[in-house]
């Protein structure tokens, strides 16, 4: 792990099994991770890790906010600096839902995709996973798996996005790569050619 | 559980108490009202009182220490805000259980500084974790309390505002205010046994922000005590009647807040006072004597009183007073009667129930690592069953 890795710090573990895990934390807005982050959490006393796509992320209510939003107008000049701290420095509270879709034990090389052998049983705090993580995770495009059976997940708008950031960047690759997941998608959801469409109509639009 | 069927009539004497009460706070409001429209000057008053400063008996009430008249309201000055700093502080802390897996504490100060300039704000925190014999335990071998542990985070609290107002003042481009939530005057003198060395610890923390160029500022949000009230009730009585009724003031089920709540409209404050206090003495040694006054903070709607605590030397210093007034209604004015920078010190020094879980969870891994398995005692874990109810 380089160590300029964005790690979010767990405040609170709501739900923890081999699909995923929901937590709550407080983190700076700037910091909180997108739809479609793909980020790792140690399993089995450190010895794995498990690889998850945030799916979900949800703001807590926050009573402090509320308290201010009755009298600080957005973008009002006499409160710039108040503005500025509440966007670039406080903590937000927020819930982030994970689902899994693989790991890796520290030693090996290659990643396993589906459901890890055990959920993370002490959760402290997950890391976002860098650009070159991704680009090992999202190789094949088996990572898809658990994402298609798993009706509790906004499966249908997760895999068009996760497919578009993780596409490389170059055409021909990027056709590539897409075709792929195309044929994978269409070789797992040929039963439900309207689900097909709309994902595939998705990934096609950006 | 709780029968509240057993305690029915005492609930309900209770009620009949709090409406017999609510009748003589009016009553005496309405004469702390006319006493405070009918007093004397600010220097009359001073004179009046000095038989009280030299007595045996030790008397705390408010003495002016400027010639304003007190029952005038003062306006906050037109005052740019501009290139002024504003450092709040804050603290709190883990205290030591002896049921816990290890027996520690933990101090945390959080603090924002706040410049007038655009920029965002910096907030800042700094952690001490306590676990050494003669941290825990005083000399008789008692667990140290809650009393000595706020000690100790009020002088944190004071250092780390020195070290911040020193690493602000060169850049700043107008007047440094730090903002401490509380009391300014040492509190512990007779609450915690030898408590001088901390005193000098705070006294030296404190003139460390007089030389860093600060302002050291004490706000106390819902003031209690009674010092305006009381020097009311001694212009009310002659000299001679001072060692037999100093202490029958029938204003006793006031505070200065219920008064100052009628008379200060929003944004304004008194005058400055002081209070001579054993405690107040020992500051004005160490050339920090802490004057005081009552901000309305609120508004109409909301009346919210304040105790502003100064020192001194801090009250003729150039702009800072007004530049302070100005600044704490500012802030005040973006969450309802309470400053931001305060506020927002505290959320940065909070420890919440999950970090403390976390820490000792940390603990516990590293016990663990030297080979030692540590758990919270049995009744520790009985109670945490029920406190999930």
């Amino acid at each position: 792990m380089s160590g300029s890795d964005q790690t979010i710090t767990i405040g609170n573990v709501l739900r923890a099994d081999i699909r995923g895990f929901v937590i709550a934390s407080r983190i700076p807005a700037p910091e909180v991770p997108t739809f479609g982050a793909f980020v790792r959490a140690p399993i089995q006393q450190e010895t794995a890790e498990l690889i998850g796509l945030v799916y979900d992320i949800r703001l807590q209510d926050d009573p402090f906010l509320r308290n201010l939003a009755a009298n600080v107008v957005p973008d009002a000049p006499e409160y710039a600096e108040i503005i500025r701290d509440q966007r670039e420095n406080r903590a937000v509270p927020v819930e982030i839902s994970v689902v899994a879709i693989g790991y890796r034990y520290r030693e090996a090389e290659s990643y396993l995709y589906g459901y890890p052998p055990q959920p993370p049983m002490v959760l402290h705090q997950i890391t976002v996973c860098s650009p070159e993580e991704v680009r090992r995770i999202t190789a094949s495009v088996d990572f898809l798996r658990t994402l298609l059976d798993n009706r509790d997940l906004p499966a249908d708008e997760l895999i068009p996005t996760v497919l578009q950031q993780t596409a490389p960047d170059d055409g021909a690759d990027r056709q590539a790569y897409l075709l792929s997941a195309g044929r994978y998608l269409a070789q797992h959801l040929g039963r439900d050619p309207v689900r097909l469409e709309k994902i595939l109509r998705r990934i096609d639009g950006g | 559980m709780l029968r509240l069927e057993r305690i029915r009539e005492d609930i309900a004497a209770l009620g009949r108490q709090a409406a017999a009460t609510r009748q003589a706070r009016q009553d005496a409001l309405a004469i702390a009202q006319r006493w405070l429209a009918e007093v004397p000057g600010a220097e009359e008053l001073r004179g009046h009182v000095q038989p009280l400063l030299g007595s045996t008996d030790p008397w705390s009430g408010a003495v002016p220490v400027t010639d304003r008249p007190l029952n005038v309201p003062i306006a906050c000055p037109p005052e740019s805000l501009t290139g002024a700093v504003l450092i709040g502080v804050d603290g709190s802390q883990i205290f030591p259980d002896r049921h816990a897996l290890a027996l520690y504490y933990l101090l945390q100060v959080g603090a924002l500084i706040f410049r007038y300039d655009g920029s965002a704000p910096t907030p800042r925190t700094f952690e001490w974790l306590r676990y050494e014999e003669s941290d825990l335990f005083d000399e008789r071998g008692y667990l140290i309390g809650a009393e000595t542990l706020g000690m100790e985070r009020m002088v944190k609290e004071m250092e780390v505002l020195a070290d911040l107002v020193a690493a602000s003042s060169p850049d700043a481009q107008g007047p440094v205010i730090g903002l401490f939530d509380g009391p300014l005057l040492w509190p512990y003198a007779d609450r915690v046994p030898d408590a001088g060395s901390a005193l000098r610890t705070y006294m030296g923390a404190m003139r460390r922000v007089q030389r860093g160029g600060g302002h050291p500022v004490g706000y106390v949000d819902r003031p209690g005590g009674r010092p305006l009230l009381d020097l009311l009730w001694a212009s009310r009585l002659r000299p001679d009647e001072f060692g037999e009724r100093i202490g029958e003031s029938p204003l006793h089920h006031l505070t200065d807040e219920d008064l100052m709540v009628s008379f200060l409209p929003p944004g304004a404050c008194t005058p400055w006072f002081t209070r001579p206090t054993p405690t107040n003495d020992r500051h004005a040694q160490e050339g920090q004597e802490i004057w005081f006054c009552y901000v309305h903070m609120g508004s109409g709607e909301h009346p919210t009183i304040a105790r502003i605590e100064i020192p001194a030397w801090a009250t003729i210093d150039g702009r800072a007073p007004a530049v302070a007034h100005a600044a704490l209604l500012h802030q005040a004015a973006a969450l309802n009667g309470y400053p931001y920078v305060l506020a927002r010190a505290h959320e940065e020094a909070l420890v919440t129930t999950q970090d403390k879980a976390a820490l000792e969870q940390a603990i516990q891994r590293e016990i663990l690592a030297s080979g030692h398995l540590a758990l919270p005692s049995e009744k520790a874990q009985q109670k945490a069953l029920l406190g999930r109810r």
